[in-house]
């Protein structure tokens, strides 16, 4: 503009206005429809901010280093050139330098007729691209960026994130009745579902790893475990954890309905659980923390800091870390977390056939995560006095509380007299270790 | 090129894992709630 500011006008295209309009029904969902808006707004919000060129708000900088020695025979490309992956950007002798992703060029460190070697910088690159680290190492220059890389790629904001999950959750329906643990288990199935629909679908072992994932149904495992082992699909698979969190109410009752027949879902569970001793709840997390982690190693940052917040709670001397978790620590990392995911969405990286098919493989995993809970409840009432309500099977999917809630709904509906709620809690809350220890595992074997 | 014997390791053993670890907590559960029920009985 008047030859002294760029303005992003001429590199919006259609992809960009997509992506807010996506942002933009997020919002919608958060303030009109009252959907998990903690999670939706800041989310949407960073998608926007993400998507209006220029923005800067999630750039990197990266060096483009001459894979081969050679002579600079021709540089195809000028300082502020903007180009998608693959594009060359100078010719050697020896060979074309070409671009590892999409971006624009900040500055031309060669000129035809020089001679380079091998690791010699040709360029630098601004991008929004999250690169393995190990094979583009990127600096981040902006302000999402920044909490993106030393938040969410350090892995320090997800397993924060549980800490304060775990101070907000209450054991005692679970320790009350422990067989919901197995129903937890049964909830695991849909990750192993989703990891091997991923692999036919032609992506990697990492990469299924992280989409599996999203069958645990939850958010800081699902980042945690991607920011780890496929960071360039981290923006696709956290936004389909988040928002298959909040569709909870639209995917679990067909699944149920579908498995269930009307006596089933009207069985009754007496409301009454046993009452759990502050020693028990006490205990839990200790004892918990050992024999995971002993399990699988893998699973210490997330399970260690599960566990600590939930000690928090119970000990009863550590009121004011409890509440600390539970209130603003919890609120602040929310905000730096959504905020940082959404802005890992800009159109060039969303907008790819591969996005679509990690969302359709996202319902696959929580429909089935869901579906084997109740199927392992009814294998279950084949052996039990006490018949067990297979609709809270579904709640193994740890989307809590939402789960819960659903399953008690239903309950009503089916049989006004009962009060699942807290049956339901049981695997609710089994299903958020069972996923921290899939993604451990997955973790220890492909890390 | 997937290696699909991996993958049916990793699937087969990770949801196994799963299911032992839980197991056992669930076993331990059962055992600590024993173990404090007595230890609140000898104390009254």
């Amino acid at each position: 503009m008047f030859g002294l500011l760029e303005s992003g006008f001429h590199l919006f295209y259609w992809g960009n206005a997509l992506m807010i309009v996506i942002g933009l029904g997020f919002i919608y969902l958060a303030i009109g429809k009252k959907m998990e808006p903690l999670l939706l707004i800041p989310i949407g919000f960073g998608m926007i901010l993400v998507n209006l060129p220029l923005s800067g708000v999630m750039d990197y900088e990266m060096q483009l280093r001459a894979p081969q020695a050679g002579i600079v025979m021709e540089v195809q490309m000028n300082e502020e050139s903007h180009f998608k992956k693959g594009v060359p950007v100078c010719k050697l002798d020896s060979g074309e330098v070409k671009t590892p992703v999409f971006g624009r060029i900040d500055s031309i460190r060669v000129f035809p007729g020089q001679r380079v070697a091998k690791g010699d910088i040709i360029a630098s690159i601004i991008t929004m691209e999250q690169t393995d680290q190990s094979v583009l190492p990127t600096k981040p220059i902006g302000l999402l960026s920044i909490i993106f890389k030393f938040g969410v790629m350090w892995q320090i904001l997800p397993p924060l994130m549980f800490l304060c999950l775990g101070a907000l959750t209450d054991f005692g329906p679970m320790l009350a009745n422990p067989k919901t643990l197995l129903l937890g288990a049964a909830a695991q199935f849909g990750v192993y579902l989703a990891f091997f629909f991923s692999l036919f679908f032609g992506f990697t072992l990492p990469e299924a790893a992280s989409i599996g994932i999203i069958g645990g149904a939850e958010g800081p495992t699902t980042i945690y475990v991607t920011s780890i082992l496929a960071p360039h699909i981290i923006g696709a698979t956290a936004v389909a954890c988040y928002s298959y969190m909040a569709l909870v109410p639209i995917i679990l009752p067909p699944v149920i309905y579908l498995l269930t027949t009307k006596k089933e879902r009207a069985i009754y569970m007496k409301p009454q659980l046993r009452k759990v001793s502050k020693l028990e709840k006490v205990l839990f997390p200790l004892i918990g923390t050992v024999i995971v982690i002993l399990f699988v190693p893998s699973s210490a940052p997330l399970i260690g800091c599960f566990m600590v917040g939930n000690l928090f709670r119970e000990s009863g001397v550590t009121e004011r870390l409890s509440k600390t978790a539970q209130t603003t620590l919890v609120d602040i990392v929310t905000i730096f977390l959504t905020l940082a995911i959404g802005a890992s969405m800009p159109a060039q990286n969303f907008l790819q056939p591969k996005t679509l098919f990690i969302l359709v493989l996202g319902v696959v995993a929580f429909a089935s995560a869901a579906g084997a809970g109740v199927i392992l409840a009814k294998i279950m009432n084949l052996f039990l006095k006490e018949k067990i309500n297979p609709m809270i099977g579904a709640a193994g999917v740890s989307a809590v509380p939402m789960s819960a809630r659903v399953v008690q709904v239903m309950g009503q509906k089916a049989n006004k007299k009962n009060f699942l709620l807290m049956h339901a809690m049981g695997p609710n809350v089994a299903g958020a270790i069972g996923a921290a220890i899939a993604g451990g595992v997955f973790l220890g074997i492909l890390r | 090129m997937t290696d699909w014997g991996l993958a049916i390791k990793i699937a087969c053993g990770g949801f196994s894992l799963v299911f032992i670890i839980l197991v056992t907590l669930a076993i331990s559960i059962k055992l600590t709630k024993v173990i404090t029920e007595r230890i609140i009985k000898d104390k009254q």
